[in-house]
């Protein structure tokens, strides 16, 4: 009895084959092996013996590790409710299709198509000692001058105020959508219910959104984590480790000291920080959500 | 070049969910066969899967002397247009039509000549260098219809190509369809929810529903002689009326039926096979129910909702025991709401459904 | 599209003047740092080392820019840029669009698990893979070349997510039709499907273009021969003689200069970009 012809063949999958060959080669390996690695006493001669957790409890007990755990998990805390608040902010204020607000959103996200390599070096020229943008604005107003980028509680803050400047397009543009969603009869129902703006957005905007909030700050804490090229290049992580991320912390060990497998443990950790802050997230805003239904 | 179409014991199944049972028929060369039913009955899966834009579970189909369901689509000889005429939107008209035969290498001269009359004979000439988007709906289906053309297919399907028309263009579109089989005289089969155009356009019908084939036959016989309930009560509009029969015997002539709102009906009803009699239902179409004249008595009916149609007339009334009971009289009836009536079935146009919903066959039936 | 703030009330509409004057205020802010750069690059870099206070002074210069082009590694550097962004976008346009089109279109066993894991590397950050991608290139001796710069890039499965998703939006009729127009899948996909999704590859192109060219870790760590450098690498290192050799005046040039091709691209395709990044919903 001859085969039915099936729609499903297998024929088919040789569509997807070529970039499934390129996603085990690039993604599934390296993430299989990186972990291996982190397992094993690795160097620049070659895989040395398996040491089983080892590389792991040395991450943890690395003084330097702990403290750019500490500067990430500030740097996250501080600078994503900023980047999600100003984002809002600006999409509530340039929600509309006239020609100065098509320039000021065209202007707030053209920051973030720069390399950070670009954006790190603007605001070095901002930053320096005595001769940057804001050393002559203070002369100006007759402040004292503040080497930002050289005093312990000024690095992070700079460079989180780079991160910002560069980042903020990106939250802007999805709360436009999110806002341009909300059906127009809402508003005008409110209108009728003789709603003041405050209310307005209290209770019927940012419901609206609620979901897309959630979203950007998800988008946001899994960004901020992995920090690297501002704090790098603007501070070297310095003074005295207070800027330095954990994803500095990464390369240091596992690109400037060659110690692989531990390299390796570090990022492995990094990940999963990532995904239990993610997951935090996301578990926070659908409770409050179900609990508002 | 037109062939039949066989469909041998097809089952098909999504899953769990099985959704043609065990599936039989025969399709004559040149014969205009429409698929009809409720929806979800599966007509649309079984013109699918003849297509083959559907796995057969279960079963064969075969198209003149070859068996296509192991086949791919393009190779079965078959030609389909569809409800949403899925013609390429970036192709003009006339790249649409050549594109079927581009694939097989037809000659380029062959293929303008085929897509030139095909045009001519559909009317579209002038549209073969634009692109769908500028034509209107009843264009777009006539391109449909010509890709389908050019191919010289052995059978033609056509998937409800009338449902996304407007009124008045579905009826000019149906008698062009009537037209061009018998033009081209070819095999076609045309799924439909709708039994006028059932019933206007079809050589056979075939019912489907609920997983089977109710019944196969011309219009007049499906209309006259339902084998079931439910093509009864799905072909034909008003719908066929339906009183349920409390007590049946075998007497005299035939059947005598005693209903509550109808009384003792006499048939002559002469069974053919043995019957239970439980659970019978009379059927009667509201043209075969007689309005009579004042002073002669029949059955009494209470007209509820009136319907003045021109032509004739549709009394919606209550019999005594409250069962409805549609009568259709003349266009000048003056029958009002309210008015209590006398009605008489005619004893020739009688229909006894039994207990699972299969028509009664008589003698002389 | 109407305003949604613009109620009926005069007090909503003098909140939002409020709240545009905020937004005004905030967009000098953001252009100060911008416009301070320029305002370095036009000078001589002499005068700069006396004190950046010459910026606000005459005379000014465009000496630095022609310093640029008379500089080979800048363009080299450039050029390295042009190069394996092409590449990489190449590549990704070809890869996701054959396996968005598989995956939306075509089926095949385990056709749904094998999205679902190509969906997981979605979430997989760089770090996660980047010390074992560089052991791997390492061996297979991929450094320092353009084919190693290009090649982590076209594993992104946001591609093929895309690509999906637009390929899911053509009816399916189309497909049967050409099926029945006995085109082989190869054809289908060919002949109808890619013209139709024109604009998403363009969308697509753009976001991966940008992605590339401003990709900062990856090129750091697998183009250490000066000649291989990248634009955005190229930038860093000179900036590590910040005070002194190159000059401030030239660095900043060079930074100008640097991003030039990118705003460039984002202000000719700003449309494209700002659709692939809002999905679509942003006027």
């Amino acid at each position: 009895m001859a085969e039915h012809y099936r729609r499903s063949q297998a024929r088919n999958g040789l569509f997807v084959l070529p970039y499934l060959i390129v996603f085990v080669a690039l993604l599934v390996f390296p993430l299989g092996w990186g972990i291996w690695l982190s397992l094993h006493k690795v160097d620049l001669f070659g895989p040395g013996r398996f040491i089983g957790m080892t590389n792991y409890w040395r991450v943890f007990a690395d003084p330097i590790f702990l403290q750019a755990l500490r500067n990430t998990i500030i740097f996250v805390a501080v600078s994503v409710p900023v980047l999600v608040g100003l984002g809002l902010f600006l999409a509530l204020a340039l929600n509309r299709t006239t020609r100065t607000t098509s320039f000021m959103r065209g202007l707030f996200f053209s920051s973030s198509v720069l390399s950070v390599t670009i954006v790190t070096l603007i605001w070095r020229f901002v930053f320096i000692p005595g001769d940057g943008l804001l050393a002559q604005v203070s002369r100006y107003f007759g402040w004292e001058t503040i080497n930002f980028l050289s005093t312990s509680g000024w690095s992070l803050f700079s460079v989180g105020v780079t991160t910002v400047w560069w980042c903020l397009g990106l939250p802007m543009m999805l709360f436009l959508a999110a806002l341009q969603q909300i059906p127009n009869d809402l508003y005008e129902a409110a209108a009728l219910d003789n709603a003041n703006p405050w209310r307005v957005l209290t209770r019927i905007t940012l419901p609206s959104i609620a979901r897309t909030i959630m979203l950007v700050t998800i988008i946001q804490i899994v960004m901020q984590f992995q920090l690297f090229g501002q704090a790098q290049l603007m501070t070297n992580g310095g003074p005295n480790g207070t800027s330095r991320p954990l994803v500095m912390y990464i390369y240091e060990v596992g690109f400037l000291r060659w110690d692989i497998g531990k390299g390796a443990a570090a990022s492995q950790i990094l990940f999963l920080i990532i995904l239990c802050a993610a997951m935090a997230q996301y578990l926070v805003s659908t409770r409050k959500s179900g609990d508002a239904a | 070049m037109s062939a039949s179409i066989e469909i041998t014991n097809v089952t098909k199944r999504f899953g769990a969910v099985t959704v043609l049972e065990d599936i039989s028929l025969t399709i004559k060369p040149h014969e205009f066969a429409v698929f009809l039913g409720p929806s979800g009955c599966g007509k649309s899966t079984l013109l699918r899967m003849i297509a083959g834009l559907e796995d057969v579970t279960e079963g064969s189909i075969s198209v003149g002397e070859s068996r296509v369901d192991t086949l791919p689509p393009g190779q079965r000889g078959i030609a389909m247009v569809f409800q949403s005429y899925a013609l390429y939107p970036h192709m003009t008209v006339a790249q649409n039509m050549a594109f079927g035969l581009e694939n097989i290498k037809v000659a380029k001269d062959e293929i303008e000549r085929r897509v030139r009359q095909a045009a001519e004979t559909l009317e579209i000439e002038q549209f073969l260098d634009r692109k769908p988007q500028m034509l209107s709906g009843g264009q777009r289906q006539r391109v449909a219809i010509g890709r389908a053309i050019v191919k010289e297919p052995k059978a033609f399907l056509f998937d409800e190509p009338l449902s996304n028309l407007d009124a008045a263009l579905r009826g000019r579109t149906r008698l062009e369809l009537a037209r061009l089989h018998r033009r081209l005289g070819s095999t076609m089969i045309f799924v439909t929810h709708d039994q006028v155009e059932a019933m206007t356009l079809a050589d056979r019908i075939v019912i489907l529903n609920n997983r089977r084939i109710e019944q196969i036959g011309s219009p007049m016989e499906v209309y006259q002689k339902p084998a079931t309930r439910f093509v009864a009560s799905f072909i034909g509009s008003p719908a066929m009326n339906f009183v349920p029969v409390t007590h049946a015997t075998l007497d005299g002539p035939g059947l005598r039926l005693t209903t509550s709102g109808l009384g003792t009906v006499q048939t002559a009803i002469r069974p053919k096979n043995d019957l239970v009699m439980d659970g019978l239902t009379l059927g009667v179409r509201a043209e075969d129910v007689e309005v009579l004249p004042p002073g002669e008595t029949g059955t009494d009916l209470t007209a509820e909702v009136i319907e003045h149609l021109g032509d004739h007339t549709l009394i919606y009334g209550l019999l005594s025991d409250g069962t409805k009971l549609t009568v259709e009289t003349g266009g000048r009836s003056e029958v009002r709401v309210g008015d209590k009536v006398q009605v008489r079935l005619d004893p020739a146009a009688l229909h006894v459904f039994d207990a699972e919903g299969f028509a009664l066959d008589w003698e002389g039936r | 599209m109407s305003s949604n703030s613009e109620t009926y009330k005069p007090e909503a509409l003098k909140a939002n003047r409020w709240l545009l004057w905020m937004a005004g205020i905030l967009s000098i802010i953001m252009m100060a740092p911008v416009a301070w750069l320029l305002g370095l690059s036009i000078k001589a870099n002499q005068e700069l080392m006396l004190g950046t206070d010459a910026v606000f002074r005459f005379p000014y210069t465009l000496v630095n820019y022609f310093n640029i082009l008379h500089s080979s590694q800048v363009f080299g550097w450039f050029f390295n840029s042009v190069v394996v962004a092409g590449g990489q976008t190449i590549g990704v346009l070809i890869l996701s669009s054959l396996a968005g089109y598989g995956f939306a279109r075509l089926e095949f066993p385990f056709r749904k698990t094998l999205f679902v894991i190509v969906l997981f590397g979605l979430t997989l950050p760089e770090q996660a893979v980047i010390i074992a991608r560089h052991q791997m290139f390492t061996w297979f001796g991929l450094h320092n070349s353009y084919i190693g710069l290009m090649l982590p890039g076209m594993s992104s499965a946001l591609g093929v997510f895309l690509m999906a998703q637009f390929f899911r939006a053509i009816p399916k009729e189309i497909d049967e039709a050409a099926l029945l127009d006995n085109a082989s899948q190869l054809r289908i996909f060919w002949k109808i499907m890619l013209p139709l999704t024109l604009p998403a590859q363009a969308t697509l192109g753009i976001f991966t273009f940008l992605q590339a060219w401003n990709d900062y870790w990856w090129p750091l760590i697998s183009a250490t021969k000066k000649d291989m450098f990248t634009l955005t690498i190229g930038i860093a290192s000179s900036q590590s003689n910040f005070a002194q050799t190159d000059g401030l005046g030239f660095l900043a040039a060079q930074a100008v200069f640097a991003s030039l091709p990118v705003l460039i691209v984002y202000l000719l395709f700003q449309r494209h970009i700002v659709t692939a990044v809002s999905g679509g919903a942003v006027k």
